[in-house]
């Protein structure tokens, strides 16, 4: 997982089927020290994130395991999700 | 996911048959991607018709597997259904034509934020197309 900021949401009316309308925020990724590393992901969220909020943000099937645990995810078109809205880090 | 824009389209000569029917384009990601390779470009399968000056969403690994197989199973003219998405040698898969990024000022201007991503998105032009052997 990695961590980072909401910084804003993406809307596309014409999308793959698997999409199905979920609501995707563009995160700004932090690195290890906090700081932004300039990388920029879509990920779907299911938590109702929003702008400026921290979040951890998890890829591959931990990002399938968000929106449906358990072995048969796997058809799910989903490869970042937010997992986590963070609190307070230390 | 990734969020990017396309820059152009590749035509293979040759091509693993799996890959039959793909219409391949490239994507200049916004901000900065660290893909596995140095390149500031990826090739990436379409599966929603998005042409060039398009933002697109990018879904990479096994979705975007899944989604070439979906649209390529179809273009093969699988009797049994899409093929096993894991037999397709493909790695970025085009999922969404964007209609809009709302971006929330005051958090991509935070510390620890994107400051480059604030700035509109600059629209394509010939200049910013790649050109053959270049970059864009």
């Amino acid at each position: 997982m990695i961590r980072g900021t909401i910084i804003g949401t993406v809307w596309a009316t014409r999308q793959a089927a698997g999409l199905a309308g979920r609501k995707l925020v563009l995160v700004a990724a932090r690195d290890a020290e906090g700081r932004a590393s300039g990388r920029v992901v879509v990920a779907i969220d299911t938590l109702d994130a929003g702008a400026g909020d921290d979040v951890t943000v998890a890829f591959g099937s931990g990002a399938r395991n968000v929106l449906a645990p358990g072995p048969d995810n796997r058809a799910l078109l989903c490869d970042a999700a937010v997992a986590a809205i963070v609190e307070g880090a230390g | 996911m990734i969020l990017g824009r396309v820059v152009g389209r590749v035509w293979a000569a040759r091509q693993d048959a799996r890959l039959g029917g793909a219409k391949l384009l490239i994507v200049r990601p916004h901000g900065v991607y660290e893909p596995a390779l140095p390149t500031g470009h990826l090739v990436a399968v379409d599966d929603v018709d998005a042409g060039v000056g398009d933002d697109v969403i990018v879904a990479l690994g096994r979705p975007a597997r899944l989604a070439a197989a979906k649209s390529l199973g179809k273009s093969l003219g699988s009797s049994s259904g899409a093929p096993a998405s894991d037999d397709f040698p493909v790695d970025a898969a085009i999922l969404g034509v964007v209609d809009r990024v709302e971006l929330d000022a005051a958090a991509s201007a935070r510390p620890g934020a994107a400051p480059g991503i604030a700035r509109p998105l600059p629209a394509i032009t010939d200049g910013a197309r790649l050109a053959p052997g270049g970059r864009a």
